[in-house]
């Protein structure tokens, strides 16, 4: 009797927490993106202290109802928007959806909200669509035009490179880069960093270094000098002075930015995004009350930058070309394109002909 | 000397079974006590005499039948002691073992309950805390033991980026985007406070990007 008394103390005590979980696909009415079924039985609401944790998967079928090519999609997830934690989202570049065509969308996110009245609850929006003609649809809450359009723009270089690279070296010669490519991926160092707003308690003696920068001959705008805080493993408050070197003004620029550490290890440690409004010849200064945080045992030893996007004011964009990506430098550090990555999966999963078979849609 | 040591206390200072201290003690006294060293010394002998006598054990001897013999009398002697000793008040006093003192019997019964309730509460925590706020507790509790409690996580919201995915972290909470290892491609931190992870369907090669917003 006693040992059932127990299990059934144990049994309340360790009852199942798992909630209803509210959710809402709020999609506009003139929408080129309408859904077609979703799948949500995956999906759980937890309550972990004074707040819910969302645990959000979900298969969407969405179909293109507008009258042009679909390249990319990008949906805000959000639970409330005010909390820390409690907003996502999920993109799919590097689409070829026709119109009338349905694709997948898999969502794989985890949420935080308050503990409410109303319950838990997901809502899923659309925050952008980009066509193949490059015009855009969407809130655009999330930068998603910006980064799609970057993501398609990358798409486009790099199919023609390994479309230039078919015909001009045949099978072999694709086969020989995607080879190389592989190889890349495998051997990229990679860390674990840490990013935080403001000053850190790092208690190591703190020196301000001097990036180097990586110039790229057709970049509008060119970094001169700059420099950040270093204290052991962390690096912090980058100070980038820029030159737009072009006849356009740009409005928003995205530096990449590589550590070094002691042991000789490169890798790239964050983007810096910055909306700048350079005109042409004018100076700038793009600066960031920003810490990165490494494991313990990467010591800080030099810094480069490099840019790796910009948008002019007109709304056009640069980024970089295949051959100012093969500097060597650059070539160990930088993950491959979403476009590159699809490829590269293709040539996995279906082989060399699979690939051409692919590079020819196009 | 007028007090003599206890018999049990000189038997197992015969066979070596006490503390150094008490050893110490229990020799002094008796290399004076005649009486004590002539207990000590039956008991020395009788521990030889097992010994001899064990050695000297049939062959064949069923050993489980032994036990079991053992068992059940060991049985009986309790169920005998039992109908003899004097009535416990109340259930839970059965639980006490007649060993402890009455006075303390109270205290017994209390850390009893107490280690109850750890063991349902760990249970409780094991099946519905998720990991990563154990973690979060372990990280907190590591940097009050070292003395550095003020560590960044605690200041803000800290997002990172490894090889095993995106993690956002805000007062000792976390919640991390961790799919199946083998679809992650890359990950990549933005110093304006997101966090992306790029993944590849390993059937179709669609690749998705998931991002966290620390605000």
């Amino acid at each position: 009797m006693r040992n059932k008394i127990l299990i059934l103390a144990l049994a309340t005590a360790i009852g199942s927490t798992a909630q209803t979980l509210g959710r809402k696909l709020d999609f506009p009415a003139d929408s080129p993106v309408t859904a077609v079924s979703s799948d949500w039985s995956e999906t759980r609401a937890t309550p972990r202290g004074g707040a819910y944790v969302l645990d959000v998967h979900a298969v969407l079928s969405l179909r293109n109802s507008s009258q042009k090519r679909i390249r990319g999609v990008m949906l805000a997830v959000q639970a409330q928007e005010v909390t820390p934690g409690g907003k996502g989202s999920v993109s799919v570049p590097s689409l070829d959806v026709a119109p009338g065509e349905a694709f997948p969308l898999r969502i794989d996110l985890p949420l935080l909200c308050p503990l409410g009245a109303g319950g838990p609850m997901v809502e899923v929006k659309l925050d952008g669509v980009l066509f193949d003609d490059l015009t855009f649809y969407g809130s655009d809450r999330l930068n998603s035009r910006r980064r799609m359009t970057v993501w398609e723009l990358e798409a486009r270089r790099d199919r023609k490179y390994f479309k230039t690279l078919l015909e001009t070296a045949g099978n072999d010669g694709l086969q020989k880069e995607i080879l190389s490519s592989i190889a890349r991926q495998a051997d990229r160092p990679s860390t674990g960093v840490q990013m935080v707003r403001g000053r850190s308690t790092n208690t190591d003696p703190e020196r301000e270094v001097q990036f180097a920068f990586l110039h790229m001959p057709d970049s509008p705008v060119d970094p001169t000098t700059g420099t950040a805080r270093i204290a052991g493993n962390e690096a912090r408050m980058p100070h980038i002075n820029i030159q737009n070197r072009s006849e356009r003004g740009v409005k928003h620029l995205e530096l990449g930015w590589i550590v070094k550490d002691q042991q000789g290890r490169e890798f790239l440690a964050a983007s810096i995004p910055s909306d700048v409004n350079l005109a042409p010849g004018k100076s700038g200064l793009v600066a960031q009350d920003t810490a990165l945080r490494f494991s313990e045992r990467t010591q800080v030893d030099s810094m480069t930058g490099f840019v790796s996007s910009a948008e002019y004011s007109d709304g056009s964009y640069w980024i970089p070309t295949r051959g100012e990506l093969n500097d060597p430098k650059l070539r160990g550090v930088i993950a491959p394109s979403p476009e590159e990555q699809r490829l590269l999966q293709i040539y996995r999963k279906k082989g060399l002909n699979g690939l051409i078979e692919e590079l020819k849609k196009f | 000397m007028n007090r003599h040591v206890k018999e049990t206390d000189l038997a197992l200072y015969a066979s070596g079974d006490v503390s150094l201290w008490q050893r110490a003690a229990i020799h002094l006294h008796v290399r004076r006590c005649e009486r004590c060293r002539e207990v000590a010394g039956e008991f020395r002998a009788d521990a030889r005499a097992l010994r001899d006598a064990s050695a000297g054990l049939p062959e064949g001897l069923d050993w489980a039948r032994l036990s079991a013999e053992m068992t059940a009398n060991i049985r009986v002697g309790l169920e005998a002691g039992e109908c003899v000793a004097p009535r416990v008040r109340g259930r839970l006093r059965k639980s006490v073992p007649a060993s402890i003192p009455e006075r303390w019997r109270p205290v017994a019964l209390a850390s009893a309950v107490a280690a109850m309730l750890t063991v349902m509460l760990a249970g409780a925590w094991w099946l519905n805390v998720p990991a990563q706020d154990t973690q979060a507790l372990n990280r907190a509790m590591h940097s009050i033991w070292h003395g550095h409690a003020a560590m960044s996580d605690e200041r803000g919201a800290v997002i990172e980026a490894s090889s095993e995915g995106i993690e956002l972290r805000k007062n000792g909470g976390s919640l991390g985007v961790t799919q199946d290892a083998a679809r992650l491609m890359t990950v990549s931190v933005s110093t304006q406070g997101s966090a992306s992870a790029h993944y590849v369907d390993q059937d179709t090669g669609q690749v998705t990007i998931t991002s966290v917003y620390a605000q």
